[in-house]
């Protein structure tokens, strides 16, 4: 039964350092219900494989162009440009490609085999207190998958975080439930209209789930992005705040995340609009005063990210240090 | 969590400067030592001669591991022999075997030659050691010498100038065995050698030997008398009360040891401090790799004695380590006029081993261990370098404790240590079990035993990235066409990867008995004609078996093989494995072609060769066992031979020190796709920018490898951004990952954390920033002193990091 069971992922990050206790792997499912305006995951959207070509990989060796048996790709001088109607994803262009600058986003595993991927770190997550966090895209979209998966880690003693957005039906939760540890749960926006002009969806659900969820006694880290012009005001912080302090007595904790751009380069891979083109990173100060707001109601809040002076001064030193030998 | 991303420029002054809690005393005495250039006292090489017209003074297979010295050597000898002191020699000199006249001839230098002058406000004294000894050949042995010289220098320089690597019979690089002369003292060395040489059932050999170690013993307690007559002129002479009363203790202290066991912390430390610089002064070296091991060990019994006794307290005994701290850093003087920052360049590695096991394999740290790295901290200085071994049972608040430091410190980066795996080595190269749980490293990152063994640790160096540009040119150098390998015939020919493998393994055979066959002269040349018996006097096993340490006597002798690029060998048969014989995407015809043009007009297939194979460092089995193999069919093989002279062992290692640079340009484009003259692979590392998949991948690629086949140990440095580090959850994270470390790593690891922008302004600014300290490979570089293409290379690889 679990045999047949596949997944869709769109990336495997080890050494996953911010994604809940410990040393992680975090794994990408692929799908999400909500379309948010500022998501830095674009290729984590649809649930289906996607096509991405990376302009600064590409040596101009036209071997793609060749192997393309429906003639999707032209290569311009303003880049590659992609015909989504005509490729089939048949990963030929992928094959042909000598520099890696064609990739095929999307990977379907069985159980077994994505369990595997993960045990590799096992060592790691025993000596940190680590484990694996489903995150996406939005896992629950796979809920059976996912479900059989957490079960399997559970039983090899790999503890499981489940990052959801909460929008999917209660029901499916009880699936994955019994077998996760921690539960990242993001809020964004309290206000219900102004949540659905965000993230295309309305909260009620999303605030429902979070109540039952704590409801059930499981521990609980509240994630808000941040985002300019969305959910970076006061009014926002304090409404969400005082539902959390009021209502999900299971929080551990409440991370206030800055906005960061670095999801842009990724629309233009995909060829889809960028909503918050142009916009800055948020301010030390802004961020502060947010914090503030947020800890008056609940202790626990913290912030980090990359901020706008920072930023000009320091480049992308926001992102979790990947590491290098020599 | 963190609340900030602020990304700090360092300046020098943050990165490079002592604590502000330095007592007045040791910030003065540690200004005079950075002032190199203007201080009167420098302990700059002392030459003396015998004062034959034939004398040597300098021996470059000492120095034929640093090839880039290879031009110096003639002018070194020359030179120094001109500027050398001529020793009175006292009637019957020239009767005497070498072992007798080189006693005789340090002993007269050290008391009667080399100055002792004690410095302004120290409390530990001892200044000058570094030297040019006389080997005190006779004409005919002088000849002989310099047959061998020639001999040896014009097959090294050969294959240095091929890229096949270097070898020399290099001093230092050892452990005395320090803690029995603080025990027992140099009178108690003195009474059994002497019991030896009244011995006349045993050899001549081993009674020349004995009396030997016998007058280099009483040279010794002679020479801290004259540092105890030193003090107490001084302390004449002295109005400040307090001063004097220090310099008379030291007068004290100097009277009694190294010559009577040490009784208290502090002549516990002036005793290895004689001890120790002697070594330096004995072999002509100054420094690199002389390590004082596991101190925090063998200096507790004293210190805990002296505190409950109530006759010293910690700031005090912290204040005598802080002046025994400056002290090693005056081995720099040796080289004072080369470059900027003193002469620095790198750490010559006299390094100290804190923490790990105790014979009961429970954790060995102590009070001592805490107030060393309270020195540490405070004195930010280069040596001496410090190491801490940690192993499964070291406690939690240690091991955060060393994190916090390896993050912050730029100044005294930490190297770690990984019992388990560094033990599993040394169990494998055959050494006694009950010996094992108390080995320490020397110099960079090798592992030896304490006090009996001299393992040669950077003695044979061997580019291992060579062996595949051989099997792709049928044994010849790729650029000029000279055979230096057998004829294993062309590789268009091979059918299967197999074929091509034992091809390879038959010429990496090959490289390594023409570095070991070279070695084997060195060897033999210094245990003939540079014996060292104070060195002898103080490792155990030389006495007992009428040898000097040079000529094998310790109780445990080997030579190690440092092996290079093993991750650009790996990748690149991995390349070969992948692209020629299971995918067929290329042809061995189209590779070769495009090897030897060096890939101009084959980017496409150079390109295939970077993304379309598995590289090392990213847990893949298929190039990860390739890695595995290569280095245990080498490191078994080079397990296979001695050297004819000494006996000596070979084992393997993998210390790449600065020959992934320095055979860049002399090793042809490699099949995993780099270009001649692109860096090699550098330790265990992976090719730079090859691991895509974090710092857990690597550690298991590197664990993969089977280390212990190697039980000299691997340099491996991982480099971390600072915005990695900034929280403290997150550094208790980093703690976790050494913890992983310790269980399926390899045996040691360095810390890298720098930050791009730090460097860039560096680069911009060098004199700001001349004391900027950036790990390379198992040891530190000065970054402004590097190249700009490995500067670049270096800001590279951290920009890559973010």
């Amino acid at each position: 039964m679990a045999q047949s069971l596949t997944g869709i992922t769109f990336n495997i990050q080890r050494f996953s350092t911010e994604d809940g206790p410990g040393i992680r792997t975090t794994v990408f499912f692929k799908g999400c219900p909500l379309r948010c305006a500022w998501c830095h995951n674009p290729e984590g959207l649809s649930p289906h494989p996607e096509l991405m070509w990376y302009d600064v990989r590409c040596i101009g060796a036209r071997d793609c162009l060749r192997a393309c048996l429906v003639s999707a790709l032209e290569l311009t001088p303003f880049g590659m440009r992609i015909d989504r109607r005509r490729c089939t994803l048949c990963g030929k262009c992928v094959t042909a490609c000598p520099a890696g600058a064609l990739e095929l986003i999307g990977r379907r595993w069985n159980v077994e085999e994505l369990f595997a991927e993960i045990a590799k770190d096992a060592v790691f997550y025993e000596t940190s207190g680590g484990g694996v966090t489903f995150s996406g895209g939005e896992p629950m979209l796979q809920a059976e998958f996912a479900a059989a998966l957490a079960a399997h880690c559970q039983q090899a003693g790999i503890p499981v975080a489940l990052d959801t957005s909460g929008a999917i039906p209660w029901e499916r939760y009880e699936l994955v439930l019994p077998h996760v540890d921690l539960v990242l749960y993001d809020l964004k926006i309290f206000d219900p209209e102004r949540h659905r002009a965000g993230t295309g969806l309305d909260n009620a659900r999303i605030l429902e789930n979070a109540r039952r969820m704590a409801g059930r006694g499981i521990p609980m880290w509240i994630r808000t992005p941040v985002i300019p012009g969305y959910t970076a005001d006061a009014e926002n912080i304090a409404a969400l705040a005082d539902f959390i302090a009021r209502e999900l007595p299971t929080v551990q904790r409440w991370d206030l995340l800055a906005y960061t751009n670095l999801g842009q380069p990724k629309y233009h891979r995909l060829d889809k609009p960028y909503a918050l083109e142009g916009v800055p990173l948020l301010s030390r100060e802004e961020m502060e005063a947010l914090h503030a707001i947020a800890a008056a109601r609940v202790p626990s809040a913290v912030w980090s990210g990359a901020t706008r002076v920072e930023a000009a001064e320091a480049g992308a030193g926001e992102l979790p240090g990947r590491l290098q030998c020599g | 969590m963190s609340t900030s991303v602020s990304q700090e420029v360092l300046t020098p002054t943050a990165l490079w400067s002592p604590a502000a809690t330095l007592s007045p005393r040791v910030r003065r005495l540690r200004d005079q030592y950075w002032s190199f250039y203007t201080r009167e006292y420098t302990n700059e090489v002392r030459a003396y001669t015998t004062g034959t017209p034939w004398d040597h003074v300098y021996s470059p297979w000492n120095w034929t591991n640093v090839p880039e010295m290879m031009m110096f050597f003639e002018g070194s000898k020359a030179y120094l022999l001109a500027d050398a002191t001529p020793v009175d020699l006292p009637a019957g000199f020239w009767d005497e075997p070498l072992i007798v006249r080189r006693a005789i001839f340090f002993k007269r230098v050290i008391e009667q030659y080399l100055p002792a002058q004690i410095l302004d406000g120290e409390l530990i004294v001892g200044s000058h050691f570094n030297t040019a000894l006389s080997r005190t050949l006779t004409r005919s042995e002088a000849q002989e010498f310099s047959k061998m010289e020639k001999r040896f220098m014009d097959e090294v320089k050969r294959l240095n100038r091929l890229g096949v690597g270097n070898c020399g019979a290099v001093p230092g690089h050892l452990i005395p065995n320090y803690p029995r002369v603080l025990r027992e003292g140099f009178r108690t060395i003195k009474a059994e050698a002497d019991a030896v040489v009244g011995d006349p059932s045993t050899s001549k050999e081993r009674r020349d030997l004995a009396r030997a170690i016998s007058i280099c013993a009483e040279a010794a307690r002679a020479f801290a008398g004259r540092y105890a007559g030193e003090a107490e002129r001084l302390a004449a002479g002295e109005a400040d009360p307090q001063r004097r009363a220090e310099l008379l203790e030291i007068a004290r202290i100097c009277r009694k040891v190294p010559w009577e066991p040490a009784e208290t912390f502090t002549e516990a430390l002036q005793s290895l401090w004689f001890t120790h610089m002697l070594v330096m002064a004995a072999e002509s070296y100054p420094g690199p790799g002389l390590s004082p091991g596991r101190i925090d060990q063998y200096l507790y019994p004293y210190y805990k004695a002296d505190i409950e006794a109530g006759r010293l307290t910690r700031e005090q005994a912290k204040e005598w380590l802080q002046c025994l701290w400056i002290k090693h850093n005056y081995a720099y003087d040796f080289q004072g006029w080369v470059g900027t920052n003193q002469g620095i360049n790198s750490s010559f590695g006299q390094l100290i081993t804190l923490g790990g096991m105790n014979e009961k394999g429970e954790d060995a740290s102590n009070e001592l261990t805490w107030l060393i790295l309270e020195v540490i901290e405070e004195m930010n200085l280069l040596e001496p370098k410090p190491n801490i071994r940690l192993h499964a049972k070291t406690p939690a608040p240690l091991l955060q404790r060393v994190v916090e430091m390896a993050v912050k410190a730029q100044g005294s980066p930490f190297l770690l240590n990984f019992d388990e795996n560094s033990i599993a080595g040394l169990r494998w190269e055959g050494l006694p079990e009950d010996m094992l749980w108390d080995y320490a490293p020397v110099g960079c990152l090798e592992n030896t035993l304490q006090g009996c063994d001299r393992s040669g640790t950077v003695d044979v160096n061997l580019n291992l990235a060579k062996a595949v540009e051989l099997v792709l040119h049928d044994g010849r150098d790729a650029a000029t066409g000279e055979q230096i390998g057998p004829r294993t015939g062309d590789p268009r020919t091979f059918t299967t990867f197999e074929q091509f493998f034992e091809a390879f393994k038959a010429q990496l055979k090959a490289i390594l008995e023409l570095l070991i066959a070279a070695n084997n002269i060195a060897d033999a040349g210094r245990a003939r004609f540079e014996p060292t018996p104070y060195l002898s006097a103080i490792v155990d096993g030389c006495l007992e078996s009428g040898k000097d340490i040079t000529a094998g006597g310790a109780r445990f002798n080997f030579i190690t093989v440092e092996g290079i690029a093993l991750a650009t060998t790996a990748d690149s048969l991995a390349a070969v494995k992948k692209l020629v014989y299971d995918d067929r995407a290329i042809t061995m015809d189209e590779l070769i072609r495009a090897l030897d043009a060096n890939f101009e007009g084959y980017e496409s297939l150079r390109q295939t060769l970077i993304h379309k194979a598995p590289k090392y460092g990213n847990d893949d089995p298929y190039v990860d066992d390739t890695a595995r193999e290569v280095s245990r069919y080498w490191t078994t093989l080079a397990f296979q031979y001695t050297t004819p002279e000494t006996g000596k062992r070979y084992r393997g290692g993998y210390l790449s020190w600065n020959y992934w640079i320095a055979y860049a340009p002399s090793t042809a484009a490699t099949p995993d796709g780099r270009r001649r003259g692109q860096y090699l692979s550098n330790g265990v590392c992976p090719v730079n920018g090859a691991d895509r998949l974090g710092p857990t991948a690597v550690i298991k690629s590197v664990g993969h490898l089977g280390l212990e086949t190697a039980p000299n140990g691997a340099s491996h440095t991982m480099s971390f951004s600072p915005s990695l580090l900034r929280s403290e959850e997150n550094r208790r994270k980093l703690a976790a990952l050494l913890r992983a470390y310790g269980k399926i790593g390899g045996t040691c690891l360095q810390l890298n954390i720098v930050s791009p922008e730090t460097l860039r302004a560096a680069q911009k600014d060098p004199d700001s920033y001349r004391n900027l300290l950036v790990r390379v490979t198992g040891y530190n570089a000065y970054f402004v002193m590097l190249g700009k293409e490995i500067q670049d290379e270096i800001i590279a690889r951290e920009s890559h990091a973010l």
